[in-house]
């Protein structure tokens, strides 16, 4: 059971109970929530906010293969996945990344989660600028995504 | 040909709109486009060094979103997306 959404902030917001409601069942004995929120430091800087730009499609489709994947790899049956990123400006301390995962035992989640944060950094076509008190702001580096 | 390419990430620093108009040559490849972007840089941002290093960093996103290699060709107008390095959560 999956749900995938990159939420536009012009539009909507990102919400920890949608993630709650989604994998809430009897059938699981372990849920985990992962969230990803806005830091006010990253390498010496005072940062005051972070802009998300984002290629939905490929985004979407990245979580759906990553989930795909984790299907195989791990060989967890019976799960819950629950992923939103967001795109646009986020404040210090707001969330930019909810995941939420359900299993049947607490191990699971933990290695499922993860793997899901882990694989997400790698290949989802997701970019950050941060915006700092008293410069310029920027385009994180990031690092380069690779053709299959 | 005219190529529509959209812009994400750092590359949105290239224009002023989400995207560029390129022309580029018939049977032109992926490889080909860099080099085209490339020449754009030059001309207007003054050879940026910056911006080529992201141009030289970048993947390319097909009009049916698939990431492509430098030999895919291009074989019709369409959109491509130039995905700069990632770095999301």
């Amino acid at each position: 059971m999956l749900h995938v959404k990159v939420i536009d902030l012009k539009k909507e917001k990102i919400e920890i109970s949608n993630a709650e409601e989604f994998i809430s069942s009897s059938k699981f004995g372990a849920s985990l929530f992962f969230t990803g929120t806005v830091r006010d430091a990253n390498e010496n800087k005072k940062v005051t906010g972070i802009t998300y730009d984002s290629h939905d499609t490929l985004v979407i489709k990245s979580f759906e293969d990553i989930y795909k994947e984790a299907v195989e790899k791990l060989k967890i049956k019976d799960k819950a996945v629950f992923i939103e990123h967001v795109k646009g400006y986020v404040e210090l301390g707001k969330i930019s990344i909810i995941i939420a995962v359900a299993c049947q035992h607490r191990a699971q989640t933990y290695i499922l989660s993860r793997y899901i944060i882990e694989e997400i950094k790698k290949r989802s076509p997701i970019w950050k600028k941060e915006h700092y008190k008293n410069e310029e702001s920027k385009w994180l580096k990031g690092n380069p995504i690779q053709s299959s | 040909m005219k190529i529509r390419l959209e812009l994400f990430g750092a590359s949105r620093d290239f224009g002023e709109t989400d995207f560029l108009e390129l022309n580029l040559k018939e049977k032109s490849s992926i490889k080909d486009l860099r080099e085209e972007i490339i020449n754009y840089v030059n001309e207007k941002f003054n050879g940026n060094e910056n911006f080529k290093k992201i141009v030289e960093a970048s993947a390319f996103c097909s009009e049916d979103n698939n990431i492509v290699s430098d030999n895919y060709k291009i074989t019709k107008e369409q959109k491509i997306g130039i995905i700069p390095p990632i770095g999301g959560g």
